[in-house]
């Protein structure tokens, strides 16, 4: 199972190398954009998909993959679209609201997270003393996750070798089982991890890595992708 | 008798943090389930399950914590809940909530497990749509407040109803288990 659910996707580009907190920088200024972009004229909110689209090339992320990830999207955003196309003319804005903005965010987090690993991301946020706890949890969730991940997908491989002409009803029954075992063995694991951090010299609050400057160039890259986001909504909303 | 408090505290601090984040991680996975397997998370509400099951076994502050993180967290690396709509926001407020009630009332009021989950899920119903009032404004909501609030718990029932069964399940499994983590049997050790 690849690291942190696999979201990472390892290359050599100039978006991979620029900090993350520039990265961080950028999207923040780009979902500000996104929720100030009006939908009527379209052409900011185009505009901010060219930008995006142009992050992605620089990243150098297979434009295949980035809709492959997209296409887990269409459930959520999807469904609630297509009843707003139910509705009035109200509702039916509402809709297109809601699946273009979502959208565009989502697919800046997806280009964030292909550029950077999740762990990096939130040892920044362990920093802010009012965030750090956050920061902390979000870590534990990561590694958790990438624990777990790999626990289902071992018993995915049992299951197709042991029952694969299983019923739909027996295999429900085992999904069933298998989650409980699951959530219990989580449980008792923590004891264990619990443990082992206090061995290791756990006081009560995790190490955090020493903070690097952040480099002034990165810093420019970062402002002006918020900047020219920032700009794009700003003249789409007043002009 | 400072350093062997402080020990136990740092003990109990790691054994609380690695348990949320495995809840937490949980709460990831569970939604990316539901929805490979096409079960709409806005029905089954799986981000709910592991989190409210965290908030019977942790203390207040860690499940208001982790209920606030899951969603935002997962919003960033999977996109879902939407970030933008404001789901995730809305969601945030709603699991701290329900988390943070439920550990209140087991864990340091000691109310019993029947009473404290419905508590915890009309405080949740509570949270939303005082939420949604106060959001109406700032974002794209058309829908009054209390219509949203209520088409959003009408479409949750089964995921409500699954939380009924599944949670106290699950927390009565995991004490079996793990001993320690009975609220009771807690206060008699330490």
């Amino acid at each position: 199972m690849p690291q942190h659910l696999g979201l990472y996707v390892r290359r050599e580009s100039a978006l991979h190398g620029l900090d993350p907190r520039a990265k961080m920088l950028a999207v923040t200024g780009f979902i500000v954009a996104v929720l100030l972009a009006p939908m009527h004229p379209s052409w900011p909110m185009g505009a901010l998909l060219l930008l995006l689209v142009c992050a992605t090339a620089l990243a150098r992320i297979p434009a295949r993959m980035m809709c492959r990830r997209m296409l887990s999207l269409v459930v959520v955003i999807g469904m609630p679209f297509l009843l707003s196309r139910l509705g009035g003319e109200a509702t039916r804005a509402a809709g297109e609201q809601f699946a273009a903005r979502s959208l565009l965010v989502a697919a800046a987090f997806l280009v964030l997270m292909a550029s950077t690993r999740a762990i990096v991301l939130l040892e920044v946020a362990e920093r802010p003393p009012l965030i750090s706890v956050f920061g902390q949890l979000g870590e534990f969730i990561l590694r958790g996750a990438d624990l777990l991940a790999e626990e289902v997908m071992r018993t995915n491989r049992a299951w197709a070798l042991r029952a694969p002409t299983a019923t739909i009803r027996v295999r429900l029954a085992g999904l069933t089982q298998a989650s409980m075992s699951l959530i219990s063995r989580a449980a008792a694991r923590s004891e264990r991890i619990g443990a082992a951090m206090v061995l290791r010299g756990f006081q009560g609050k995790l190490p955090t890595a020493t903070p690097t400057p952040l480099p002034w160039s990165h810093l420019v890259a970062g402002l002006i992708f918020a900047l020219i986001s920032l700009g794009i909504a700003g003249v789409g909303r007043w002009r | 008798m400072v350093a062997r408090a402080s020990g136990r505290d740092a003990l109990s601090r790691a054994r609380e943090l690695a348990l949320a984040g495995l809840m937490g991680a949980l709460g990831l996975l569970l939604p990316i389930g539901f929805h490979a397997l096409g079960w709409g998370g806005q029905v089954f509400l799986p981000m709910h399950l592991p989190v409210v099951v965290a908030g019977f076994l942790v203390s207040p502050a860690m499940a208001v914590s982790l209920g606030v993180v899951v969603p935002f967290l997962s919003s960033v690396l999977t996109g879902m809940p939407p970030l933008a709509s404001p789901i995730a926001p809305l969601m945030a407020l709603e699991l701290a909530a329900k988390a943070g009630v439920a550990s209140l009332l087991y864990r340091s009021l000691r109310a019993p497990m029947w009473l404290a989950l419905p508590v915890a899920i009309v405080a949740d119903w509570a949270v939303l749509a005082l939420a949604v009032s106060l959001a109406a404004g700032f974002f794209a909501i058309r829908a009054a407040p209390f219509q949203y609030a209520w088409a959003a718990i009408l479409i949750g029932l089964p995921g409500t109803i699954l939380q009924l069964v599944a949670v106290p399940a699950a927390v009565l499994a995991i004490e079996r288990r793990v001993p320690r983590l009975r609220p009771t049997k807690r206060d008699e050790t330490g």
